[in-house]
């Protein structure tokens, strides 16, 4: 290695020192360590065999040894000539080391954006799945939660929306292996810390998944010293997150539809007198029943004479929801010595839901452990099982979907007929009562989930490091639908008799990575150097089979069942292979430089586009530690980075270049075959470019104050581009367009009081995204509710323009909107008429005579959190908010409840009784008409909603008992916590829960929950 | 020391061959493949496989997007003689009966998109037929025979629903004539008149006759089914001599079903059936399906005869056994028996092409080209059949075309030809009794247009060559 002479000064008396610098744990010889006159710069480096030799001044002189990754060691000369040093490894402080991509670093030396979300965050948080703590802590990480079903995850957004069709969501990689699995298995006890890395030089090296962030998840591992053994049990109440909108009484939803046959028969010509007869003679079956204890409960008005017994007023928002029980229960047990260190975690949680059937029971374990097997050899291995089994009810627009049941049929329906029985007729969905639904369909999932990873590092030289980590993560899924042969879905009427389906269904994914780092320190600058090699494979495969015609009911076994259906069975692949590399150079403390490579080959990608590259170069300057910000006592951190680099996006399915026919198109006995995709050899990487600049500080040593701004550029966007029906198929998926998403982020936090007894701190975080899509391949594409046009954004609603209800006559009004280019020349300009409301605009209540225009955007202008946290002696009290402003919501729900006498046997929300009656002129709810034609609850935007709102996330209230009454009991520690989780939220959305799907749609999904908990932890 | 650093060496040089070994088999390594499709290019190398992608054809064309469901009851709920009840409907085709859509409807967009699909799933059949290598002449003839009508049908129904009709403007723009199955990539084919596509139907009908035979399985088009489509396209263009010959071809020989096969759901093939979609047990559309829809219970059950209409069948008609008011179900509207399931919901063949038809067209051609004993003759057929002691007519002129018309409805309803009867002779239409949605508009008035349903807006969105005011009139 190298042997450097400095120049020494000819003066005064020199000594001559040598010696051997070792290190202390291996005895082994330490090349390359400086060993310098403190004081000076004169000094030489330890040649291969450890040994220097060095002229000193003086007696007095003292040698300081300083070599990377070890502690510096002084020794004064004094008098010997001999002088060897031993030196430790740096333990650093656990808060500076953090994990980053394919290694550890310190928050000092990194030049990527990444933040950490602690342990203390996600713990204790009674959520079935981890990412949904989350909300609200790192700037730049939108979380939204759509469905309140017990074991639901959330969608997770680093930096905007990514991609228009391609998965936005962010590389979950658990202790260093790219995770495959759903992220409910895993118990967020049994995690360390999550860093989230959102720019290019933090997430490049991840390659041709890193598009949309990375989020690396560190889970417990063992430390030396006494066992530590902790027992956390939590009790919790969870309900619906509010009560939404009022939906009609019994009482209410017959006098409206009394009315809405008399003006049924008013519009068709009919004179007062028979239009009261017409209404008389159908109100009740167009409700279904009648609620009343009288044959003819109405006066002539369609009002219920007073007095009249209301026999049936079912609230089925109240049959249908419920309080639910949480418990989590985790036992962990820390441990370890110099060279074995093991953690070992047990957990079981379980949600009983806020809806009749839906429910979540799981059960994990987890066993880390790390071995020092030899001087230059340690090996461990870290693994995770769980199972979990959850009960959920359909969603979306099913006839067994109970959350829309709840919303739509109406409340003079009865849950039981006289006997007892369930009741199974309504107007709303025939043959379906979600009660008795629930007691007699099944929908249960089972998933089993082994995470397994073994790695081997190998020091081959104090420089030289190879890692080694091979993992599998296997998933098994068990699936059951049961149709009951009663009613429903499956009835004996249809002729079906019941129905089973069940599927069985696997996912292995296998990850073998080998890394080489090479570490060198010069006098002042130090050089990382890393390369490596990776290769994925995924394999899905699935079974499933059902039948029909039970001879006897409640057993689902497809034992049961005399006609089989076709069964079915296929696999699915895809495969990556990968080389990286990484060079990271820093000089002085002060600048630091970094570089990556990485190479992906996927199996996914269309034959002319199989491999793709992608890069990073991130710099950052610690300017708190320059000469002239010496003296400049009240900054105790000062630093600018900035970053640029590529990544991909291959979310996308697994064949999807190539032209396809399909199985499944049999007819008359024959089986058949059909075309189901068209070719695209074309098909590639979605490519991101993203910039990141960041600044952080703290002063005073109290206050934290770091910014960022980024700019994400997509390119080569996939989508499916909606094709002409001569075609053959409605789209294609091709590389259409280009998207950028740049905004602000900036956290603050400020230490506020930091005293022996009392802490108290407060943070604050706020993102902003701007999403504008930069190119499309055709002009514009309008879909359902939204239009993706360039200057656009991803989310942007596109429709006609409310213009409220005509005095008049009570029909729906929208605005023309002449000037929009959504039709070339406006036909039927005759139906408009300038607006009754005086705003000065045209407006026509012939809905295809308006033009559909721009009506904003789902996602939201700001969002962040605000959080504090107060401790006094053993108390501590945290509570943190989440907010989002801005954005919209397309409430299909409240539209469904709002429908104008379109679905005259659906329930209504209790604003439709405003609606427009003669008496009743000036109403933004237009006339009430069974069957109604003026399709005024057509999509427009009557039923577009602002989301902004604000949400306390989180409450806790803990007390640590004092430690003489632990010890009584011998006890290590306790801990006491009341706490709750979405207690309250301020926000102007009708509906159930501003959080909707992030592109703005409600789909009768299971509102979200709120939960009040009480927990004690026992460390032993 | 050095013994050690070589042992380092020693682990070093074997991980790196580990390496080495994985990375060696890259290119293999990123192919994958589905199992459970088949690339395109694989599909006509054999005759096996061709073959079953006629099926598949078949299979897009049973469809409840198309023959299956939606095309034949939205053309009788969009005439006099049908209607949608108007409770417990759970919505399904209100909007249509009432004759007032809209371009995004789903009524309007997908029998368009689908019929489109079976289409191209027969244009990639007719464009690769010839190049199967272990096909026979025969062989190739049948795959291409086949696709041919299945295309020419489908295109006869869209025309018929999405253009005005041929008679009344052979050069309005119609649908679009995709035929031939293009990629992605290639230009889109923009609304051809009257007159292309009426010409592309003629040609294939006519090609298919050539290449097939006659078929004893009615599941599938056979040389007497193109006869008989073809005959309905030279009807719609007032072709009368020709349609007279195609449908006298496509009945010849065939036997009509008695009355006692009438009753007997209409869910099964029987002598006079000319092509039959054929629903099986375990592969049928279950409640979106004609029977579902038409008989009193167990599925939509959500149509009803109008009284008016009802009235028009004498007491010793059988088919009037069709009607029945059932107050139990509903005191208010006549009940229709004609589809019945078999055994469960769904379960039930829809019988497109019948012989009986080809009689009632034969009929009519002969009356509008004066041959009124011909005409009367043919319509006897038909008549004697249902009616017992039916004596045949003696009316001649527009009272014997206006009769063999009522014959049409009387015969005929509630399988998908009333929307298409009322357009081609620009009837006028006017709902009288128990409707619950009324009008009364002649071929001239401004509500003519509801008789046409508009291009859908996903099209126009999608397709460059078709511009907003190339829109149907009155959308």
């Amino acid at each position: 290695m190298l042997n450097a002479f400095f120049l020494i000064p000819a003066f005064g008396q020199n000594i001559t020192i040598q010696g051997t610098v070792t290190e202390k744990a291996s005895g082994q010889p330490l090349p390359g360590v400086n060993v310098i006159i403190e004081g000076t710069s004169i000094g030489v480096t330890t040649d291969f065999d450890g040994l220097y030799t060095l002229q000193v001044p003086s007696n007095e002189a003292v040698l300081v040894f300083s070599y990377l990754g070890m502690q510096t060691a002084k020794i004064s000369v004094n008098g010997q000539t001999t002088i060897n040093a031993a030196l430790e490894e740096e333990t650093e402080a656990l808060d500076d080391v953090i994990v980053v991509a394919y290694g550890t670093t310190t928050k000092e030396a990194y030049t990527g954006a990444a933040q950490i979300v602690p342990s203390e965050i996600i713990e204790n948080r009674p959520v079935t799945s981890f990412d949904k703590a989350l909300q609200g802590t790192t700037a730049g990480l939108q979380v939204t939660s759509s469905s309140g079903q017990p074991g639901a995850t959330a969608t997770v957004r680093i930096r905007g929306i990514g991609s228009l069709s391609a998965s936005s969501a962010p590389l979950y990689v658990i202790d260093g292996v790219p995770m495959s699995g759903s992220l409910t298995d895993i118990n967020p006890n049994d995690i360390e810390s999550l860093t989230v890395l959102k720019d290019a030089a933090a997430a490049s090296l991840y390659g041709s998944r890193a598009a949309n962030g990375v989020i690396l998840i560190n889970t417990k591992q063992g430390k030396k010293g006494e066992t530590k053994i902790s027992f956390n049990q939590q009790i919790g109440v969870s309900s619906r997150i509010s009560d939404g909108y009022q939906l009609m009484n019994s009482t209410q939803i017959y006098e409206q539809s009394w009315m809405g046959l008399y003006n049924q028969s008013i519009i068709t010509g009919n004179v007062i007198a028979d239009a009261k007869q017409f209404a008389n003679n159908n109100v009740e079956s167009i409700v279904g029943f009648n609620p009343f204890g009288v044959g003819s409960p109405l006066d002539d008005n369609g009002k219920l004479i007073n007095g009249t017994q209301v026999i049936t007023d079912t609230d089925w928002r109240d049959q249908v929801y419920k309080t639910g029980i949480v418990q989590n229960s985790n036992l962990n047990v820390i441990g370890g010595s110099e060279s074995t260190k093991v953690f070992l975690s047990l957990g079981y949680f379980k949600d009983s839901g806020t809806t009749l059937s839906s429910n979540f029971e799981r059960y994990t374990s987890k066993l880390n452990v790390s071995h020092k097997v030899n001087d230059f050899i340690d090996a461990g291995m870290n693994v995770h099982y769980s199972f979990s089994e959850t009960n959920a009810p359909p969603g979306g627009g099913q006839g067994a979907n109970p959350i829309r049941s709840a919303e739509i049929i109406n409340a003079a329906t009865p849950v039981y007929t006289g006997d007892g029985e369930y009741n199974w007729d309504n107007t709303a969905v025939r043959d379906f009562n979600p009660v008795g639904l629930s007691e007699l369909d099944k929908y249960e999932y089972k998933t089993n989930r082994a995470l397994v990873n073994a790695f081997v590092n190998i020091k081959i030289s104090p420089s030289l490091r190879f890692s080694t980590k091979g993992a599998i993560d296997y998933s098994a899924n068990k699936g059951l639908n049961y149709y009951n042969p009663f009613h429903g879905n499956a009835s004996a009427d249809s002729g079906i008799n019941g129905r089973s389906s069940q599927s069985r269904s696997d996912n292995t994914a296998w990850n073998i990575s080998n890394i080489l780092t090479w570490k060198k320190s010069f006098e002042k600058s130090n050089l990382e150097i890393l390369i490596g090699q990776e290769a994925h494979k995924e394999v899905f495969s699935i079974l499933s089979a059902g039948v029909t015609n039970f001879s006897i009911p409640n057993n689902p076994e497809l034992v049961w069942g005399s006609d089989p259906s076709t069964p079915s069975s296929y696999e699915s692949d895809w495969t990556l292979l990968s080389f990286l590399g990484q060079a990271k150079y820093s000089y002085d403390g002060k600048y630091y430089f970094s570089v990556s490579l990485r190479q992906d080959g996927s199996s996914r990608f269309g034959k002319n586009n199989k491999y793709g590259l992608f890069y990073s170069v991130g710099s950052s300057w610690r300017i708190v530690k320059e000469e002239f910000m010496n003296d400049v006592d009240w900054v105790d951190n000062l630093k600018i980075r900035t970053s640029y680099g590529t990544s991909g996006n291959n979310s996308i399915g697994n064949y999807a270049s190539l032209g396809l026919y399909g199985s499944g198109a049999n007819y008359g006995g024959y089986p058949g075959l059909t075309p189901i995709q068209l070719e695209n050899n074309d098909l590639s990487w979605e490519k991101i470019s993203s910039l990141n600049v960041g600044f952080e500080s703290r002063i005073f040593n109290k206050l934290n104050i770091d910014f960022e701004y980024y700019s994400r550029d997509s390119d080569g966007l996939l989508f499916a581009q909606p094709l002409s029906a001569g075609k053959g198929f409605r789209s294609i998926l091709t590389n259409l367009g280009a998207m950028v998403n740049s905004g602000l982020e900036a956290t603050i936090k400020y230490d506020a009081v930091q005293t022996e007894d009392l802490n108290y701190s407060i943070g604050f975080n706020i993102s902003t995204n701007k999403n504008e899509i930069k190119n499309l391949t055709t002009d514009k594409i309008i879909s359902g509710s939204k239009i993706l046009e360039v200057g656009g954004d991803v989310y942007q609603f596109y429709m006609r323009e409310w213009a409220g209800v005509n005095p008049d006559n009570g029909r729906p009004m929208w605005f023309v909107n002449e000037a929009s280019n959504d039709v070339e020349e406006p036909e039927g300009l005759s139906s408009s008429f300038s607006d009754p409301h005086g705003s000065g605009r045209v407006v026509t209540s012939v809905y295809k005579d308006a033009e559909r225009i721009k009506m904003g955007s789902a996602l939201p202008e700001f969002y962040g959190g605000i959080s504090n946290n107060v401790s006094y002696k053993n108390f501590d009290l945290s509570f943190y908010f989440y907010y989002s402003l801005g954005g919209q919501v397309y409430n299909y729900d409240y539209a469904g409840n709002m429908h104008d006498g379109t679905q005259p046997g659906y329930n209504l929300a209790v604003d439709a009784a405003n609606s427009w009656t003669p008496n009743n002129k000036f109403t933004d709810v237009p006339r009430y008409v069974v069957n109604n034609q003026d399709q005024g609850n057509q999509l427009s935007s009557r039923f577009l909603e602002d989301v902004s709102f604000l949400r306390l996330k989180n409450v806790s209230l803990s007390y640590n008992l004092p430690s003489e009454l632990i010890q009584k009991f011998k006890l290590k520690g306790a801990r006491l916590t009341v706490s709750a989780e979405n207690l309250w939220t301020l926000s102007s959305f009708k509906g159930f829960d501003p959080e909707g799907a992030i592109n703005g749609t409600t789909n009768n999904n299971i509102p979200g929950v709120k939960v009040v908990n009480v927990g004690v932890k026992i460390d032993l | 020391m050095y013994a050690i650093k070589y042992n380092n060496l020693k682990v070093l040089f074997f991980s790196v061959m580990l390496v080495g070994l994985i990375s060696s088999c890259s290119e293999e390594f990123l192919e994958t493949e589905p199992t459970s499709s088949i690339p395109t290019d694989k599909v006509f190398e054999s005759f096996s496989t061709a073959s079953a992608a006629l099926i598949g054809a078949y299979d897009q064309l049973s469809s409840f997007d198309t023959e299956g469901l939606y095309m034949p009851i939205m053309a009788d709920v969009m005439g006099e003689d049908l209607m949608i009840n108007s409770v417990d409907n759970w919505n399904w085709f209100v909007t249509v009966y009432q004759m007032n859509v809209l371009p995004n409807y789903t009524y309007v967009e997908v029998p368009w998109s689908q019929a489109y699909k079976v289409i191209y799933d027969a244009n990639s059949i007719i464009d690769n037929a010839n190049f199967i290598p272990d096909a026979t002449e025969d062989q190739k003839n049948k795959l291409i025979g086949e696709a041919k009508v299945i295309r020419a049908f489908m295109m006869l129904k869209l025309t018929e629903m999405y253009a005005p009709s041929y008679a009344s403007d052979p050069n309005a723009l119609s649908i679009l004539n995709a035929n031939m199955a293009v990629s992605a990539e290639s230009e889109d084919f923009p609304r051809a008149t009257n007159v292309e596509i009426y010409d592309q139907i003629e040609s294939d009908l006519l090609s298919a006759i050539n290449l097939l035979g006659n078929y004893s399985d009615k599941g599938f088009f056979d040389k007497r089914a193109a006869q008989a489509v073809l005959a309905r396209a030279y009807l719609n263009k007032g072709a009368f001599e020709q349609a007279k010959a195609m449908a006298k071809l496509a009945h010849q020989g065939i036997e009509l079903m008695s009355v006692n096969e009438m009753y007997s759901g209409f869910n099964y093939r029987n002598s006079e059936t000319i092509f039959t979609v054929a629903y099986t047990p375990e592969d049928n559309n279950i409640y979106l399906s004609i029977p579902s829809f038409y008989w009193p219970v167990a599925g939509y059950s959500s149509i009803r005869a109008n009284d008016a209409f009802v009235d028009q069948f004498s007491f010793s008609d059988a088919r009037k056994g069709f009607f029945l008011k059932e107050p139990e179900i509903d005191e208010n509207r006549n009940l229709v028996l004609k589809f019945a399931h078999y055994q469960s919901v769904g379960n039930a063949e829809k019988i497109s092409i019948r012989a009986s038809e080809m009689h009632l067209i034969e009929a009519e051609c002969e009356a509008e080209l004066g041959n009124f004993s011909a005409a009367q003759e043919a319509l006897f057929v038909v008549q004697q059949r249902s009616i017992g002691g039916a004596s045949k007519s003696v009316s001649v002129g527009q009272e014997l075309v206006d009769e063999i018309l009522l014959e049409r409805r009387k015969e005929l309803f509630g399988e998908g030809f009333r929307w298409n009867d009322i357009k081609r002779r620009s009837i006028p239409f006017k709902r009288e009794g128990d409707h619950w949605s009324k009008f009364d508009f002649g071929a001239n008035d401004a509500d003519y247009f509801r008789l046409t349903f508009p291009i859908p807006q996903s099209e126009i969105d999608a397709n460059s060559k078709i511009s907003q005011s190339e829109q149907n009139i009155g959308y």
